[in-house]
């Protein structure tokens, strides 16, 4: 059925990568900066990847790559310990005697 | 882009920049005994973009050394005029040996800001996991 593949493509289309984050039109300044952050985070993870293909096939040299994966990894680390501290404060709360 | 991942771009261009003239280095090692040929030189330059300096460094375009060619006394040589000399090279192994040696020192502490970039973004992660 054609109509079926069409609608698999819109949802494939509606589906954003999952390191993207929410286009934020009216939100408040965390959650503006948080965008931010998400944005610089997939851009970093995005040029590591390339990079690294590149090396693979020669276009780049091996300094790019050491220092693209070193800046992939910490930022990596600073989302890891993010998230950490989020659910880390979230059980905090749910461990509350009400 | 934060201070630290900056430190760690521009010591990635100095490294990039050393591979370079170790690079120039070696060919001018490996022609000091082709006829006329002259040493290479790598000038480094600030890097510009969008007309601002961005503290990174790069190999610029290869300069010749313009000195004076030494005249080789060997009159079996093919290039011997008819005095029995022919042009050599002007690369002296000693220069190229202290500037292969400068190459590899810079590089290592071009690696020692990396790392040391790499331990002080560490540790700041580290303090935020207590």
């Amino acid at each position: 059925m054609d109509i079926h593949s069409s609608l698999a493509a819109e949802q494939y289309a509606a589906t954003r990568p999952i390191t993207a984050p929410k286009p934020v039109s009216d939100g408040q300044g965390a959650e503006i900066d948080f965008a931010k952050f998400a944005t610089e985070f997939a851009n970093t993870l995005q040029n590591s990847e390339n990079v690294a293909k590149a090396a693979m096939t020669g276009d780049a040299d091996p300094h790019a790559l050491v220092q693209a994966l070193a800046q992939t990894e910490l930022a990596i680390e600073t989302a890891v310990t993010v998230r950490d501290k989020v659910v880390e404060a979230y059980q905090e709360i749910l461990r509350m005697p009400v | 882009m934060s201070d630290l991942m900056q430190t760690l771009a521009a010591s990635a261009s100095g490294m990039k920049a050393q591979a370079a003239r170790l690079r120039h280095v070696s060919e001018n090692i490996a022609n000091a005994d082709t006829p006329g040929y002259r040493r290479k030189t790598t000038p480094f330059e600030t890097m510009v973009e969008a007309g601002r300096t961005t503290g990174m460094v790069r190999a610029g375009n290869v300069q010749l050394d313009k000195s004076e060619l030494p005249s080789v006394f060997d009159p079996g040589h093919p290039m011997a005029d008819e005095s029995g000399h022919y042009q050599g090279s002007n690369v002296d192994m000693v220069i190229e040996i202290a500037d292969a040696r400068e190459a590899q020192r810079s590089y290592e502490a071009n690696l020692k800001m990396f790392d040391q970039a790499r331990q002080m973004s560490t540790s700041l992660l580290d303090l935020l996991r207590r």
